[in-house]
């Protein structure tokens, strides 16, 4: 398997809205205030208004299902998302690991449209940070 | 990206229920006739039921949503699930759908696979991510599937 850098993603989480135990798991949802991206063929900031929708499975897994909008520096938004997982019990926890995908109508970042990414986590005490590479 | 081959899958495709096209672009339904699955932690069986529901976008490109159950040789189901991507210059493309025989390389088809078991052997499966690579033959695909370390 073949990657090559994307982006670097910084979230800023707001206070969580704790759903409670839901019929699938406890649902904590993560608001995104804001953040910011940059790569070598892309930067810019997150918008606000995303979220995380979290689930904490029986196993202790917790499932993420992201959605976002990022606004580029040149003004291309773009619609991401990814599912993964965040499980704290792991030998190297957190092993903080998701797929990307993105969909843009802005021609110059169309490539985004064509490609899945896989993304590697860490939790800083301002917010997760992603590493995100496109799958070659 | 620290990846590990988790194993190969090779699924018989069956025949497709073509649908046509739907507000979202043109529907297809592969069946899953059955198959083989192998890699150093786990080998088994495709089970005969499942299928590939794939969209083909208005830009050209093939979204793929495949379901379906593996039977390990020790008797546990797992369901397997994945998205992805297929999508490549038009002559790779069309050699694909006269049924040849091409370089996996020269298109780009990628899936993310996630799995389910409640067998307690093989609950590592439910804690990883995976990427998967494919090659699409005449009876359907091989799918070399690697878990993000």
């Amino acid at each position: 398997m073949q990657t090559r850098p994307l982006m670097k993603l910084r979230l800023e989480t707001g206070p969580t809205l704790d759903v409670g135990a839901a019929p699938e798991g406890t649902r904590v949802t993560f608001p995104i205030g804001g953040g910011s991206f940059d790569g070598d063929r892309l930067r810019g900031k997150v918008l606000p208004g995303g979220a995380d929708w979290t689930v904490k499975r029986a196993d202790g897994v917790m499932e993420l299902d992201l959605r976002v909008t990022l606004e580029t520096e040149d003004g291309a938004l773009v619609y991401m998302t990814f599912a993964g997982i965040r499980d704290d019990g792991a030998p190297d926890a957190p092993y903080l690991r998701t797929i990307s995908r993105f969909e843009t109508a802005d021609a110059r970042y169309a490539f985004l449209n064509r490609l899945l990414a896989v993304g590697k986590g860490v939790i800083r005490t301002e917010g997760p940070e992603h590493a995100l590479e496109e799958v070659l | 990206m620290d990846a590990r081959l988790l194993m190969t899958v090779q699924v018989a495709v069956v025949g497709a229920q073509k649908i046509g096209a739907v507000p979202l672009g043109g529907r297809s339904i592969g069946r899953i006739g059955g198959g083989r699955f192998e890699g150093p932690r786990l080998r088994g069986r495709v089970l005969p039921e499942g299928g590939d529901w794939t969209l083909l976008r208005s830009d050209g490109i093939l979204e793929l949503d495949l379901r379906l159950t593996l039977e390990t040789d020790d008797h546990a189901l797992i369901d397997m699930w994945s998205f992805g991507l297929r999508h490549g210059p038009p002559d790779a493309i069309a050699a694909l759908a006269r049924g040849e025989v091409i370089d996996p390389s020269a298109y780009y088809f990628r899936t993310a696979p996630r799995f389910r078991t409640g067998h307690a052997k093989y609950a590592f499966l439910n804690r990883l991510i995976a990427v998967a690579s494919g090659d699409r033959r005449p009876d359907g695909p091989i799918y070399t599937i690697h878990e993000i370390l």
